[in-house]
């Protein structure tokens, strides 16, 4: 199974696609971190496969 | 060789003192459960650690750990999200491992001897992975391991009907960097996860030695508020317990007691260790505190007899009752109703509580 992750530029914190595809738009998780994440930071050909298996990465 | 420390999941068995926090933190001998693996990994040489965390406790366990340089480790968060399994949570950790090995650490569970036999065995071979394992009397309930001589795994079986030996796969692992690529060729379980075990036994199939190592010291998964009370026993057997606090002339102290510079024992209360009281507690006349029990933080305790048991802390407990084989959460109150009427026990109890009156 393929997994897709996305590292935070400002403090390093590391966030499954899940989480981001969850949220679309959320306040980085990393403690005291005011970055913004966005599903769209993921490159255009991890969205398109995370979309396609979504069923994949639910519980 | 970096680590990857998982402290996701829910904690239900251990309701409800999870309720507000994740089982990780939980206390065992005053000290999260997590700390003891932090310790683990760096007496092992593993200083770059990687923390899963899934949806619960974030935000606490960030606090705890901070960047790691209170531990003498460098800390790296990584967020699961949705609990899809071991295999999954070690493989949203490859962009932080990058070429190296790992070794992989369950947050809730708590051994004796550490991990730095294993750590070491697998780095002097040419393995995929190494697993640690221990021998158990019901291995029908566990994953089992079948080993050659040299202690190189042959075969891995989930909860077998006729078990080939009693080695039960404990939740310490060490991979390397190959099983990224065998993670991305796994398909999700019966029950929708990624599991640990299909990473180990694909390793195996691809031709890749399994390295083992047998744990001889105690371990414990610390899922359950039993295994929480029979860990802090077993830590408590074994630590250093140092009597820095004051006692008072007419206190009675025998045995072991790791008493915090901050915390009292008072005339007329009695303690026998080995027991372990944190800082600002006090202990006042008439307690009687019995072996293996630990007295979390800002706490008060008057009149009660308590043994092998865990508070949590910020606790008051003042009542003349008997408290033996108990787990208390944070904040919890225990009164006395002798001289209330109508007669009976008056109780606040939370969701998924356990009571035996």
């Amino acid at each position: 199974m393929r997994i897709i992750t996305h590292t935070c530029t400002e403090c390093g914190t590391v966030v499954s696609a899940n989480e981001l595809e969850g949220n679309r738009v959320m306040k980085c998780p990393g403690l005291d971190c005011a970055n913004v994440l966005r599903f769209a930071d993921l490159p255009q050909e991890d969205r398109q496969f995370f979309l396609e298996h979504a069923e994949q990465y639910e519980l | 060789m970096k680590g990857v420390l998982l402290s996701g999941g829910t904690g239900s068995r251990l309701r409800p003192i999870t309720h507000t926090g994740p089982k990780q933190l939980v206390p065992v001998a005053n000290k999260p459960v997590l700390e003891y693996a932090i310790e683990d990994l760096k007496d092992a040489g593993v200083t770059e650690i990687g923390v899963i965390l899934g949806h619960k406790g974030r935000e606490e366990i960030q606090e705890l750990l901070g960047d790691g340089s209170d531990y003498g480790v460098e800390i790296t968060y990584i967020v699961q999200g949705n609990p899809l399994g071991l295999a999954h949570a070690a493989g949203c950790a490859r962009d932080f491992v990058g070429d190296d090995d790992f070794v992989m650490y369950l947050g809730d569970n708590i051994l004796k001897q550490g991990i730095a036999e294993l750590v070491e065995s697998f780095e002097r071979g040419d393995y995929g992975a190494g697993i640690a394992l221990q021998e158990v009397d019901n291995p029908q309930q566990f994953g089992i391991a079948d080993v050659d001589d040299d202690g190189t795994v042959t075969q891995l079986i989930e909860k077998p009907d006729e078990p080939p030996t009693n080695l039960a796969l404990i939740g310490i692992y060490v991979f390397s960097n190959e099983v990224f690529d065998v993670i991305e060729r796994l398909e999700p379980s019966w029950r929708g996860e990624l599991e640990i075990t299909d990473a180990i036994q694909t390793l195996l199939e691809d031709g890749h030695d399994i390295d083992s190592h047998v744990v001889r010291g105690w371990w414990k998964d610390t899922g359950k508020p039993e295994d929480i009370l029979e860990a802090n026993r077993l830590v408590l057997e074994d630590d250093h317990l140092e009597r820095n606090g004051r006692v008072a002339p007419d206190a009675t102290v025998d045995g072991r007691v790791d008493l915090h510079e901050t915390a009292t024992i008072e005339d007329g209360a009695v303690v026998r260790g080995p027991v372990s009281i944190s800082e600002n507690t006090v202990i006042e006349s008439g307690t009687y505190v019995g072996p293996y029990t630990s007295i979390g933080p800002d706490s008060t305790l008057k009149g009660v007899h308590i043994e092998n048991s865990v508070v949590i802390g910020d606790t008051t407990i003042r009542t003349n009752g008997k408290i033996v084989d108990s787990l208390l959460g944070r904040g919890a109150n225990v009164g006395r109703a002798d001289d209330e009427l109508p007669e009976g026990r008056r109780l606040v109890v939370g969701e998924n509580s356990q009571l035996k009156l």
